[in-house]
Protein backbone atom coordinates (compact mmCIF):
# COMPACT_ATOMS: atom_id res chain seq x y z
CA UNK A 1 0.00 0.00 0.00
CA UNK A 2 2.46 2.58 0.90
CA UNK A 3 4.88 1.29 -2.06
CA UNK A 4 2.50 1.82 -4.10
CA UNK A 5 1.84 5.37 -3.07
CA UNK A 6 5.95 5.76 -3.18
CA UNK A 7 5.48 4.88 -6.81
CA UNK A 8 2.70 7.54 -7.35
CA UNK A 9 4.52 9.88 -5.88
CA UNK A 10 7.67 9.27 -7.87
CA UNK A 11 5.38 9.13 -11.14
CA UNK A 12 4.16 11.74 -10.74
CA UNK A 13 7.32 13.73 -9.95
CA UNK A 14 8.74 12.59 -12.77
CA UNK A 15 5.83 13.95 -14.84
CA UNK A 16 6.07 17.43 -13.81
CA UNK A 17 9.42 17.34 -13.68
CA UNK A 18 10.17 15.92 -17.20
CA UNK A 19 7.08 18.89 -18.30
CA UNK A 20 9.30 21.71 -16.25
CA UNK A 21 12.37 20.54 -18.81
CA UNK A 22 10.05 21.20 -21.67
CA UNK A 23 10.19 24.23 -20.83
CA UNK A 24 13.69 25.40 -20.81
CA UNK A 25 14.18 28.23 -22.34
CA UNK A 26 16.39 28.36 -25.90
CA UNK A 27 19.44 30.38 -23.88
CA UNK A 28 19.90 27.61 -21.24
CA UNK A 29 19.52 24.77 -24.47
CA UNK A 30 22.66 26.87 -26.05
CA UNK A 31 24.72 26.72 -23.76
CA UNK A 32 24.38 23.59 -23.06
CA UNK A 33 24.58 22.73 -26.71
CA UNK A 34 27.69 24.41 -26.63
CA UNK A 35 29.33 22.87 -23.77
CA UNK A 36 28.33 19.25 -25.16
CA UNK A 37 30.70 20.07 -28.35
CA UNK A 38 33.49 20.89 -26.48
CA UNK A 39 33.06 18.16 -24.11
CA UNK A 40 33.30 16.32 -28.06
CA UNK A 41 36.09 18.15 -29.15
CA UNK A 42 37.84 17.68 -25.92
CA UNK A 43 37.67 13.99 -25.86
CA UNK A 44 41.05 12.47 -24.64
CA UNK A 45 42.57 15.51 -24.33
CA UNK A 46 44.70 15.66 -21.49
CA UNK A 47 43.39 16.87 -18.26
CA UNK A 48 45.03 20.23 -17.47
CA UNK A 49 48.27 19.63 -18.47
CA UNK A 50 49.18 23.37 -19.10
CA UNK A 51 48.11 23.97 -15.87
CA UNK A 52 51.05 21.63 -14.19
CA UNK A 53 53.41 23.69 -16.40
CA UNK A 54 52.69 26.75 -15.71
CA UNK A 55 52.27 25.94 -11.71
CA UNK A 56 55.78 24.30 -11.56
CA UNK A 57 57.52 26.92 -12.20
CA UNK A 58 55.40 29.18 -9.59
CA UNK A 59 55.70 26.85 -7.08
CA UNK A 60 59.43 26.39 -6.65
CA UNK A 61 59.62 29.80 -6.69
CA UNK A 62 57.18 30.36 -3.65
CA UNK A 63 58.66 27.27 -2.63
CA UNK A 64 62.47 28.93 -2.81
CA UNK A 65 61.01 32.57 -1.27
CA UNK A 66 59.35 30.42 1.70
CA UNK A 67 62.68 28.69 2.42
CA UNK A 68 65.15 31.85 2.33
CA UNK A 69 62.46 33.66 5.10
CA UNK A 70 62.70 30.77 7.33
CA UNK A 71 66.77 30.93 6.75
CA UNK A 72 66.39 34.82 7.48
CA UNK A 73 64.12 34.41 10.62
CA UNK A 74 65.94 31.76 12.15
CA UNK A 75 69.59 32.07 10.81
CA UNK A 76 71.62 28.78 12.08
CA UNK A 77 73.29 28.74 15.20
CA UNK A 78 76.92 29.61 14.98
CA UNK A 79 80.33 28.19 16.44
CA UNK A 80 80.13 28.47 19.72
CA UNK A 81 81.90 32.07 21.00
CA UNK A 82 85.25 31.96 22.96
CA UNK A 83 85.19 33.60 26.00
CA UNK A 84 87.67 36.48 25.87
CA UNK A 85 90.64 36.21 27.95
CA UNK A 86 90.42 39.47 29.28
CA UNK A 87 89.39 39.96 32.99
CA UNK A 88 86.34 40.81 33.58
CA UNK A 89 85.61 44.66 34.28
CA UNK A 90 84.20 43.76 38.08
CA UNK A 91 87.33 41.61 38.53
CA UNK A 92 89.68 44.60 38.19
CA UNK A 93 87.66 47.04 39.96
CA UNK A 94 87.97 44.52 42.33
CA UNK A 95 91.86 44.16 42.42
CA UNK A 96 91.85 48.15 42.54
CA UNK A 97 90.15 48.61 45.29
CA UNK A 98 91.09 45.38 47.43
CA UNK A 99 93.20 47.30 50.15
CA UNK A 100 95.49 43.61 50.93
CA UNK A 101 95.99 43.63 46.67
CA UNK A 102 97.19 47.06 47.01
CA UNK A 103 99.14 46.57 49.58
CA UNK A 104 101.05 44.00 48.31
CA UNK A 105 101.70 45.67 45.22
CA UNK A 106 103.39 48.92 47.21
CA UNK A 107 105.19 46.63 49.28
CA UNK A 108 103.27 47.01 52.19
CA UNK A 109 103.94 43.48 53.74
CA UNK A 110 107.79 43.83 53.03
CA UNK A 111 108.25 42.77 56.45
CA UNK A 112 106.26 39.34 55.48
CA UNK A 113 108.66 38.79 52.68
CA UNK A 114 111.40 38.98 55.02
CA UNK A 115 110.79 37.31 57.94
CA UNK A 116 109.31 34.31 55.14
CA UNK A 117 113.11 34.82 53.76
CA UNK A 118 114.97 34.65 56.86
CA UNK A 119 112.67 31.58 57.95
CA UNK A 120 113.86 30.11 54.92
CA UNK A 121 117.30 30.70 55.24
CA UNK A 122 117.37 30.02 59.13
CA UNK A 123 116.07 26.41 58.55
CA UNK A 124 118.45 25.77 55.72
CA UNK A 125 121.77 26.55 58.32
CA UNK A 126 120.17 24.65 60.86
CA UNK A 127 119.35 21.87 58.06
CA UNK A 128 122.91 22.25 57.07
CA UNK A 129 124.52 22.27 60.41
CA UNK A 130 122.70 18.95 61.25
CA UNK B 1 65.33 15.34 -46.98
CA UNK B 2 67.15 12.51 -46.04
CA UNK B 3 65.66 13.15 -42.55
CA UNK B 4 62.26 13.01 -44.04
CA UNK B 5 63.30 9.64 -45.65
CA UNK B 6 64.58 8.15 -42.85
CA UNK B 7 61.31 8.75 -40.74
CA UNK B 8 58.98 7.34 -42.99
CA UNK B 9 61.00 4.21 -43.20
CA UNK B 10 60.97 3.91 -39.60
CA UNK B 11 57.88 4.60 -39.12
CA UNK B 12 56.57 2.44 -41.68
CA UNK B 13 56.89 -0.87 -40.82
CA UNK B 14 55.67 -0.26 -37.33
CA UNK B 15 52.48 -0.07 -38.09
CA UNK B 16 52.33 -2.77 -40.83
CA UNK B 17 53.84 -5.41 -38.27
CA UNK B 18 50.34 -5.52 -36.17
CA UNK B 19 51.24 -2.63 -34.12
CA UNK B 20 47.73 -1.37 -34.59
CA UNK B 21 46.83 0.48 -31.71
CA UNK B 22 47.51 3.55 -33.21
CA UNK B 23 45.36 2.68 -36.01
CA UNK B 24 42.31 1.82 -34.43
CA UNK B 25 42.63 4.28 -31.78
CA UNK B 26 42.12 6.87 -34.49
CA UNK B 27 39.45 4.85 -36.59
CA UNK B 28 37.55 4.37 -33.02
CA UNK B 29 37.89 8.11 -32.02
CA UNK B 30 35.18 9.21 -34.64
CA UNK B 31 32.72 6.61 -33.24
CA UNK B 32 33.87 7.73 -29.88
CA UNK B 33 32.92 11.18 -30.36
CA UNK B 34 29.22 10.21 -31.80
CA UNK B 35 28.40 7.88 -29.02
CA UNK B 36 29.26 10.78 -26.33
CA UNK B 37 28.02 13.45 -28.60
CA UNK B 38 24.62 11.18 -28.22
CA UNK B 39 24.95 10.83 -24.73
CA UNK B 40 25.42 13.82 -23.68
CA UNK B 41 22.51 15.17 -25.78
CA UNK B 42 19.97 12.61 -24.13
CA UNK B 43 21.11 13.89 -20.62
CA UNK B 44 22.15 17.32 -20.50
CA UNK B 45 18.81 18.83 -19.73
CA UNK B 46 18.21 16.42 -17.16
CA UNK B 47 21.88 16.72 -15.63
CA UNK B 48 20.85 20.68 -15.93
CA UNK B 49 17.75 20.28 -13.78
CA UNK B 50 19.26 18.42 -11.38
CA UNK B 51 22.07 20.60 -10.59
CA UNK B 52 19.38 23.24 -10.69
CA UNK B 53 17.14 21.59 -8.04
CA UNK B 54 20.69 21.48 -6.16
CA UNK B 55 21.98 25.19 -6.48
CA UNK B 56 18.52 27.60 -7.49
CA UNK B 57 21.07 29.60 -10.14
CA UNK B 58 20.79 29.18 -13.40
CA UNK B 59 24.58 29.90 -14.17
CA UNK B 60 26.42 28.22 -11.75
CA UNK B 61 23.82 24.68 -12.88
CA UNK B 62 24.90 25.52 -16.16
CA UNK B 63 28.79 25.50 -15.41
CA UNK B 64 28.82 22.52 -13.51
CA UNK B 65 27.26 20.56 -16.28
CA UNK B 66 29.55 21.92 -18.42
CA UNK B 67 32.80 20.71 -16.22
CA UNK B 68 31.41 17.66 -15.89
CA UNK B 69 30.79 17.20 -19.36
CA UNK B 70 34.63 18.11 -19.91
CA UNK B 71 35.78 15.76 -17.37
CA UNK B 72 33.83 13.14 -18.75
CA UNK B 73 35.06 13.87 -22.25
CA UNK B 74 38.60 14.21 -20.89
CA UNK B 75 38.98 11.71 -18.45
CA UNK B 76 36.49 8.80 -19.25
CA UNK B 77 35.24 8.71 -22.72
CA UNK B 78 37.72 5.74 -23.06
CA UNK B 79 35.45 3.55 -20.69
CA UNK B 80 32.77 1.34 -21.77
CA UNK B 81 29.95 3.26 -22.79
CA UNK B 82 27.75 1.85 -19.72
CA UNK B 83 29.72 3.32 -17.35
CA UNK B 84 29.12 7.16 -18.10
CA UNK B 85 26.22 7.79 -17.03
CA UNK B 86 26.95 6.78 -13.26
CA UNK B 87 30.73 8.73 -13.76
CA UNK B 88 28.78 11.27 -15.44
CA UNK B 89 26.30 11.77 -12.32
CA UNK B 90 29.15 11.19 -9.57
CA UNK B 91 31.40 14.09 -11.29
CA UNK B 92 28.55 16.30 -11.32
CA UNK B 93 27.61 15.31 -7.93
CA UNK B 94 31.26 16.56 -6.99
CA UNK B 95 30.77 19.70 -9.26
CA UNK B 96 27.67 21.08 -7.12
CA UNK B 97 29.26 20.27 -4.18
CA UNK B 98 32.50 22.60 -4.91
CA UNK B 99 29.69 25.61 -6.39
CA UNK B 100 28.15 25.25 -2.63
CA UNK B 101 31.34 25.10 -0.63
CA UNK B 102 32.67 27.84 -2.60
CA UNK B 103 29.61 29.66 -2.13
CA UNK B 104 30.09 29.35 1.66
CA UNK B 105 33.31 30.71 1.85
CA UNK B 106 32.40 33.41 -0.50
CA UNK B 107 30.03 34.56 1.81
CA UNK B 108 32.24 34.21 5.04
CA UNK B 109 34.84 36.56 3.66
CA UNK B 110 32.70 38.80 2.32
CA UNK B 111 30.72 39.26 5.83
CA UNK B 112 34.39 39.75 7.04
CA UNK B 113 35.18 42.62 4.74
CA UNK B 114 34.95 45.99 6.36
CA UNK B 115 33.47 47.71 2.73
CA UNK B 116 30.68 44.79 2.20
CA UNK B 117 29.20 45.94 5.19
CA UNK B 118 27.17 48.73 4.63
CA UNK B 119 26.70 51.08 1.67
CA UNK B 120 27.10 54.85 1.35
CA UNK B 121 24.04 55.07 3.73
CA UNK B 122 25.18 53.23 6.51
CA UNK B 123 22.56 50.92 5.47
CA UNK B 124 23.89 47.36 6.30
CA UNK B 125 23.53 44.42 3.24
CA UNK B 126 22.09 41.87 4.22
CA UNK B 127 23.85 38.51 2.73
CA UNK B 128 20.09 36.40 2.27
CA UNK B 129 19.14 38.93 0.23
CA UNK B 130 21.94 39.06 -1.38
CA UNK B 131 21.88 35.53 -2.20
CA UNK B 132 20.44 34.04 -5.24
CA UNK B 133 16.88 33.81 -5.30
CA UNK B 134 15.39 30.98 -4.57
CA UNK B 135 11.99 31.97 -6.03
CA UNK B 136 11.15 31.22 -9.45
CA UNK B 137 11.19 34.73 -11.81
CA UNK B 138 7.32 35.82 -12.57
CA UNK B 139 7.97 34.48 -16.03
CA UNK B 140 8.66 30.99 -14.95
CA UNK B 141 5.48 30.72 -12.25
CA UNK B 142 2.95 31.58 -15.48
CA UNK B 143 4.43 28.31 -16.94
CA UNK B 144 4.93 26.32 -13.82
CA UNK B 145 1.84 24.72 -12.31
CA UNK B 146 1.15 24.72 -8.94
CA UNK B 147 1.85 21.18 -8.32
CA UNK B 148 5.60 22.17 -9.80
CA UNK B 149 6.10 25.18 -7.63
CA UNK B 150 5.03 23.34 -4.48
CA UNK B 151 7.61 19.84 -6.07
CA UNK B 152 10.35 22.62 -6.35
CA UNK B 153 9.74 24.04 -2.70
CA UNK B 154 9.88 21.09 -1.40
CA UNK B 155 12.84 19.38 -3.57
CA UNK B 156 14.83 22.72 -1.95
CA UNK B 157 14.15 21.85 1.50
CA UNK B 158 15.48 18.30 1.11
CA UNK B 159 19.19 17.53 2.01
CA UNK B 160 21.65 17.39 -0.74
CA UNK B 161 21.64 13.29 -0.50
CA UNK B 162 17.94 12.91 -0.31
CA UNK B 163 17.44 15.02 -3.18
CA UNK B 164 20.23 13.49 -5.54
CA UNK B 165 18.77 9.97 -4.66
CA UNK B 166 15.19 11.00 -5.50
CA UNK B 167 16.09 13.16 -8.48
CA UNK B 168 18.48 10.02 -9.89
CA UNK B 169 15.95 7.64 -9.14
CA UNK B 170 12.82 9.36 -10.11
CA UNK B 171 14.22 12.09 -13.23
CA UNK B 172 16.98 9.90 -14.83
CA UNK B 173 15.54 6.63 -14.09
CA UNK B 174 18.89 5.24 -12.93
CA UNK B 175 18.51 1.84 -10.87
CA UNK B 176 19.56 1.50 -6.95
CA UNK B 177 23.00 -0.10 -8.18
CA UNK B 178 23.48 2.93 -11.03
CA UNK B 179 22.53 5.77 -8.36
CA UNK B 180 25.11 3.98 -5.33
CA UNK B 181 27.52 4.14 -7.90
CA UNK B 182 26.97 7.59 -9.13
CA UNK B 183 26.40 8.69 -5.22
CA UNK B 184 29.72 6.86 -4.35
CA UNK B 185 27.74 5.39 -1.38
CA UNK B 186 26.43 1.71 -1.02
CA UNK B 187 22.91 0.55 -2.59
CA UNK B 188 21.56 0.21 1.28
CA UNK B 189 22.12 4.01 1.38
CA UNK B 190 20.58 4.80 -1.81
CA UNK B 191 17.35 2.98 -0.54
CA UNK B 192 17.62 4.88 2.57
CA UNK B 193 17.94 8.09 1.57
CA UNK B 194 15.27 7.89 -1.02
CA UNK B 195 12.76 6.12 1.02
CA UNK B 196 13.03 9.39 2.99
CA UNK B 197 12.84 11.36 0.32
CA UNK B 198 9.69 10.24 -0.73
CA UNK B 199 8.59 10.30 2.77
CA UNK B 200 9.52 14.35 2.95
CA UNK B 201 8.46 15.16 -0.08
CA UNK B 202 4.64 13.59 0.38
CA UNK B 203 4.87 15.46 4.24
CA UNK B 204 5.51 18.83 2.28
CA UNK B 205 3.45 18.27 -0.74
CA UNK B 206 0.28 18.15 1.21
CA UNK B 207 -2.60 18.12 -0.81
CA UNK B 208 -0.40 17.70 -4.41
CA UNK B 209 0.66 14.63 -3.27
CA UNK B 210 -1.15 11.82 -4.54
Amino acid sequence: MNTDKDAMLAGKARELLLEDIGHIDARVRSRLNQSRQAAVAAIGAPVRSWLKWTLLPATGAVCAAALVMVFMLHPAPGPATKPLDTPNALDVLDLVTDDDALGLVEGGDQSFYEWAAAQSDAGGAAGGGA
Amino acid sequence: MGAFVTLATYNTPATLDGDDTLLKDTSRAPARATALNQFLAGIELKAYRIAQASLRHEDDALDAVQDAMLQLARAYSQRPEAEWKPLFYRILENRIRDVQRRRTVRGRVMALLPFRRGDDDGEEIDPVAQAPSNEPSPVANLEMGEAMQALDAALTTLPLRQRQAFMLRTLEGMDVAQTAQAMNCSEGSVKTHYFRALHALRQRLGEFAP
